[in-house]
């Protein structure tokens, strides 16, 4: 990697067991990775470790570095080990256990036990004030500011080191917040305070609340943390200039990003829809089921037209795994990445029925599969895929980490052939069949959520476990074509380089469609485009280049669920309601088939300004030598049996060099089968492409 | 092709599984009606040629475990078999025939492959609008709406128009009951398409020996769980608040070897009054409550409910005779659980729960919106506080044995002219215990309108409260205030502007003896507050 140009780009991933880190060289589009270990204990020092090493490895100098994009689970991780501050709660007279009572829904129907989840802040800290906002935004009580005084005492008395203040209806008129948190502010200089309608102003008092008392309980220790990481960097001559990546997809620099942890809830993972559709573009694909399947889940998200599907809500911290309702809700604006699975730690089992259950018990890396002789003695799906010949034992993680194929087979045997009546070979093949169907199952469910037909999507994997079980899952799905990437283990780091800076805002205002005055919306458009475009030209972000673009989410009266309809600006400066009904008509009728003769309404505008998309064309480092390196056994359900099938080197396979299945292709992070009747392909990007019918 | 492996069984069975949701999930986006999108009031299911329900959408509520197959066995006594064509659907709101009462459709297509009867798909939806004028004080099913009489609504692909205007004429809203019908149409079609396709791919020619597998399976279960029960005969029963006078609910529970035979013997007569429980709703739930004692682990099926048998007195109050208003049916119906889990806590005290805080309270507010001038009709949904468990405390106001959660308040205001004032958990109202009940909840609403307001209500659980299990004390009983006055808990009555109305739901029964309380688990909620220090003293003795 030449060290004469200053406009290196890295990103960084803190991950549960490595720190990943990619640097770009965009001169030359050329790609560096490194994995270091993750230091649970300050998870900067990884950070920093991981840049000196990718630095040191190429040669590179810190001022050679141009901006370092981070994103990281520490958000996610405190909240699901509770890992927060000592927070208050400052809510509506009569509202304290709204947080408490949340939607009063059972997650499992069957289950009398069910654990629901506990609210991050205990009752004795939820505070109560006489205040009211009616439903359509007039002050009916304003809090009364000796009283609030008074809180501020409490709230010092009771030790807290951050408070978030929800009060009803403040979505709509923020004026009570506003004046407590001013008031609060003036009294406790030292106390962070989030008010629901900056955190995020939609209506729904519980999902609400839920949100700002997790941006309060998470605030405190995401800030030291950036702040340190920031100095750090500063004194090793590194650029300041940090950005962290959201939970949209979007990036923003850290002074920002402290204000509104929350939002990075998930941004690991959005990084890596980020790289698919990257990656996507590369092969020329631009409706992508994204498949990230890693040690202990698998996850999927649809791109669309080359764009990751968001979704304002998301759950964390689920007391019972995959059960939606489980968890905390959150209000943010995410990429629409949800868990369809089991990973390849997850552990199988006879179930009641006689029949394969797999997961959501998980030997996770620690004692890990039983092939990795680490002590974990049941069985499970990389277990599976070794037995079926999926994995190598010689070759896996490039042949760092030696896999013990009779602990696999034994412990396949104990807990499910024997049981079953069914050959060891048979056992796995259960495995992995029931791991894959019912991920095609949870993803074809996902598709229809959002409206959309699995089968129009080409299936992209990435993960350690992606590439191995992708061919078969996109079968199950009507899915006819896959890609895997190169560095498909790096995908989430890789993933914030690609993303762009930008902001995204959400106003909910429910009114029919009929009644809506588009000139109002245009001028809370034009507010949230100078705030939005603020923050992105304080990211360096030339005005000039930034875009704004503006949806609304829209109904028919009477229903429940709404639709998501890009309005064109010129559309709202015409006023033009009739278009903005045909727009959401023409919509609906996309995703439904049809549409009613009923009048529409208006939920909520979502407005996005972003920088331009960093265009990114990694180039495939090939290694010199023919690509076919042997030949091994491998089951494929195609034929029934095993097959004895080629082995490549995908670093040495050329592009436009078709290979027909059965094959198998080694990469150091992972292994891609190509079933018969299935054809394989590189570009010069790296990807390989797999055609399913060939 | 005979045997299946048991992982061939397994991947069809998540397939179908997948597809029912698949299905019901295309339904919830697209209906017009709140509770089945809201409460998913509504099931899709798969049925063989014989008649069996081998799949069901596993997210609805627990009305319709094991009605579908008793409802095709009654349209198929009209509609024989052999005289379904391709393009049929059939169709029956009847409550004795279906699940209880008039507002749930059932409609039930066959389906073929080559010519050759496949089997059935089916679903039930709520509707709002049936018809009629169901009301507290309705005497027969007549008053309650329409009945649909078993028919083909759409024969050989083609809608029945004399069907459809009946149906028309007889409701206030249409739109929205006739939108839901025809949306299950298309449901139904995207289901034979890739129920269809799955079979092809599976390598199957039909459901027949997939579905004689895993009906034994299910059943298999179920019997193991049984039998780990001691065999005996245990008696349990309980007594609702009734309207004039209270209602005794008698349950026996006899356990011999795999089986298990509820019997309601004992329990009341039929009432004149909208709340008896038809059999298939009585059975619904006893079946609900033992699958979830038992065996909650694996989908339901025809093959789960063979070890159970459940009978009841004909002309009594949970298998009343025609025609016996049912509109509240869940006021007797959701009793069944707590009756069988008092009769099981006895040999099976780690299997089941206190009395929660239910038959689930609602509330209907009528009255005419600011400004317009025009009328609204508004339900409000509030759940009382869940039974202690064996191994811990209930939680605080969870919905059970339905499944209903709560509107966001928020929303609610800008659908009535009402203010909440508060929607609070109450101290002390959760029955003390080893694992304390949990917490019932307290609503205030204030009329804001400068017209009156009407709230109906049929609340259970006043006069007699969730009852404790093996010790433990039950929870509080429900209250009921206008302006802090005590109003009948079930009744219609107009408050003026300003006026306040307050509902206070159940609070779950405790479980164990209160003395054997961890005094750790009592201080915690001295701090909560959800326990007062006088509450602690009186009945864990518990001096602060």
């Amino acid at each position: 990697m030449s060290t004469d140009t200053d406009s290196f780009r890295i990103g960084v991933d803190i991950g549960g067991t490595f720190t990943d880190v990619v640097m770009l060289d965009p001169a030359t589009g050329r790609l560096a990775n490194e994995k270091v270990l993750t230091t649970p204990d300050d998870p900067a020092e990884g950070v920093l470790n991981g840049v000196a090493r990718i630095l040191e490895a190429h040669s590179a100098t810190p001022e050679a570095v141009q901006t370092i994009i981070h994103g990281t689970t520490l958000v996610a991780n405190a909240l699901i080990e509770r890992k927060g501050v000592r927070t208050a709660l400052v809510t509506t007279k009569g509202f304290r256990d709204v947080l408490e009572i949340g939607r009063e829904l059972r997650y499992s129907i069957y289950d009398l036990f069910i654990d629901m989840p506990v609210p991050l802040v205990p009752r004795d800290l939820r505070f109560e004030i006489d205040e009211r906002m009616t439903a359509g935004g007039q002050v009916l009580r304003a809090p009364e500011p000796d009283r609030v005084r008074r809180l501020a005492a409490d709230l010092r008395a009771a030790a807290v080191e951050a408070v978030a203040i929800v009060f009803l209806h403040s979505f709509r008129n923020d004026a009570n917040e506003r004046l407590v948190k001013e008031i609060l502010a003036e009294e406790l200089p030292d106390m962070t305070i989030c008010t629901s309608f900056e955190v995020m102003p939609q209506i729904g008092e519980y999902e609400r609340t839920s949100t700002a008392v997790a941006n309060a309980f998470v605030q405190p220790i995401f800030r030291g943390y950036v702040q340190r990481l920031v100095q750090e960097l500063g004194r090793r001559g590194l650029p300041d200039d940090l950005y962290l990546m959201l939970a949209d997809g979007g990036t923003v620099r850290h002074e920002t990003a402290v204000q509104y942890p929350i939002r990075l809830v998930q941004s690991g993972p959005a990084g890596g829809a980020q790289a698919a559709s990257v990656f996507g573009r590369l092969a020329a694909e631009q409706n992508l089921l994204c498949f990230d399947m890693g040690g202990t889940t698998a996850k999927a998200c649809l791109i669309h037209d080359g764009e990751p599907l968001k979704t304002d809500s998301f759950e964390v911290a689920r007391v019972f795994r995959f059960a939606k309702g489980s968890g905390l809700p959150l209000q943010v604006p995410v990429i629409d990445m949800i868990e369809i699975g089991a990973g390849g730690g997850s552990i199988a089992q006879v179930d009641k029925l006689g029949l394969v259950q797999v997961g959501p018990e998980s030997a996770s890396s620690k004692p890990g599969p039983a092939c990795y002789g680490l002590g974990g003695a049941r069985p499970t799906v990389t277990d599976a895929d070794l037995v079926l010949g999926y994995l190598d034992a010689a070759s896996f993680l490039g042949g760092d980490m030696a896999l013990d194929k009779r602990a696999a087979e034994a412990a396949i045997r104990r807990d499910l052939a024997e049981p079953l009546g069914l050959s060891v070979v048979d056992a796995a093949w259960g495995i992995y069949e029931t791991v894959n169907e019912s991920m095609a199952q949870a993803a074809t469910i996902h598709a229809l959520e959002s409206g959309r037909k699995v089968q129009d999507f080409v299936l992209i994997a990435i993960g350690g476990a992606g590439p191995v079980h992708a061919t078969n899952l996109a079968r199950r799905m009507g899915v006819r074509r896959v890609i895997c990437p190169l560095g498909a283990g790096v995908a989430s780091a890789f993933g914030f380089l690609a993303s762009p800076t930008s902001f995204e805002f959400v106003r909910a205002a429910i009114e029919p469609l009929a009644e809506l005055d588009p000139g109002r919306i245009e001028t809370m458009v034009a507010e949230l485009e100078r705030e939005g475009l603020g923050l992105v030209k304080s990211a360096g972000v030339s005005p000039e280049t930034a875009a704004t673009s503006v949806s609304v989410l829209m109904r028919y009266s009477g229903q429940g669920y709404q639709v998501e309809v890009a309005v064109p600006r010129e559309v709202l400066a015409a006023g033009d309601k009739d278009e903005i009904g045909r727009l959401f008509d023409a919509r609906y009728r996309a995703l439904f088939g049809r549409t009613e003769r009923m009048a529409a309404e208006i939920m909520s505008w979502r407005v996005v300004v972003a920088g331009p998309k960093p265009v990114l064309e990694p180039q495939a480092a090939l290694r010199e030598g023919t690509a076919l390196t042997g030949e091994r056994p491998v089951f494929f359900g195609e034929t029934g049996g095993f097959v004895d099938t080629p082995v490549y080197d995908r670093y040495r396979v050329r592009p436009d060099e078709r290979i027909h299945g059965p094959a198998v292709f080694e990469e150091r992070e992972s292994t891609i089968i190509v079933p018969p009747d299935a054809a394989a392909e590189a570009d010069p990007h790296g990807n390989l492409i797999i055609d399913l019918e060939a | 092709m005979n045997q299946l492996s048991p992982v061939k069984v397994g991947v069809v069975w998540e397939r179908l599984n997948g597809l029912m949701d698949q299905v019901a999930e295309t339904c919830v986006r697209t209906s017009f009606s709140a509770v089945v999108r809201e409460n998913y009031d509504f099931a899709i299911g798969l049925l063989d040629a014989r008649g069996r329900q081998i799949a069901q959408s596993r997210r609805s509520v627990p009305s319709f475990i094991g009605t579908m197959s008793r409802t095709l066995t009654a349209m198929l006594e009209k509609f024989p078999v052999d005289t379904l064509q391709p393009g049929d659907v059939l169709i029956t709101n009847d409550g004795w025939l279906g699940t209880g009462h008039l507002n749930d459709i059932t409609m039930i297509k066959p389906l073929f492959r080559d010519g050759r009867h496949l089997g059935y798909v089916g679903s039930i939806f709520h509707t709002v609008d049936i018809g009629g004028a169901p009301s507290p004080s309705a005497k027969d099913s007549y008053e309650e709406g329409l009945t649909i009489p078993v028919a083909k609504i759409v024969s050989e692909g083609a809608e029945n128009p004399l069907l459809i205007d009946f149906i028309e004429a007889n409701l206030r809203e249409p739109e929205e009951t006739l939108g839901d019908i025809r949306s299950q149409f298309a449901a139904y079609h995207r289901c034979s398409e890739r129920l269809l396709r799955l079979l092809d791919e599976e390598d199957l020619d039909d459901l027949e020996a997939f579905s004689d597998d895993v009906l034994d399976r299910s059943e298999a279960s179920l019997r193991r769980a049984i039998e780990a029960i001691p065999d005996g005969v245990y008696a349990g029963g309980l007594t609702a608040d009734g309207f004039e006078h209270p209602l005794e609910i008698r349950c026996s529970l006899t356990v011999r070897g795999s089986e298990i035979v509820v019997d309601y013997a004992g329990t009341a007569e039929q009432i004149e009054r909208p709340v008896n429980s038809p059999m298939t709703f009585t059975k619904a739930y006893s079946c609900y409550a033992i699958k979830c004692a038992l065996d909650p682990g694996t989908p339901i099926n025809d093959g789960t409910f063979r070890p159970i048998r459940v009978t009841a007195p004909e002309g009594s109050l949970v298998n009343p005779r025609r025609p016996a208003p049912v509109w509240g049916r869940h006021l007797s119906g959701h009793y069944m659980p707590p009756a069988i889990y008092g009769a099981l806590s006895k040999v099976a005290p780690d299997k089941v729960i206190a009395d929660c805080g239910s038959p689930l309270w609602n509330v209907y507010f009528k009255g005419r919106r600011e400004g317009t001038g025009r009328p609204f009709v508004k339900m409000f949904f509030m759940n009382g506080g869940h039974g202690a468990r064996p191994n811990q405390d209930g939680p605080g106001c969870l919905s059970f044995p339905s499944n209903v959660s709560n509107q966001a308040i928020e929303q609610f205001e800008n659908q009535a002219p009402l203010l909440v004032e508060e929607k609070a958990l109450v101290p002390d109202t959760g029955g003390a215990g080893r694992f304390r009940g949990g917490n019932a909840q307290r609503l205030t609403f204030r009329n804001v309108a400068q017209t009156p307001v009407v709230v109906t209500i049929r609340h259970e659980r006043v006069d007699n409260p969730p009852r404790g299990l093996l010790g433990g004390e039950p929870g509080s009983g429900g209250l009921d205030l206008v302006n802090g006055e005590p109003i009948p808990s079930k009744s219609q009555t107009q408050i003026q502007p300003d006026d306040a109305v307050t509902f206070q739901t159940p609070g779950g029964g405790g479980m164990g003896p209160p003395g054997e309380r961890d005094p750790e688990a009592i201080r915690a909620d001295l701090t909560s507050g959800l326990v007062t220090p006088e509450h602690a003293k009186l009945h864990y003795g518990y001096d602060v």
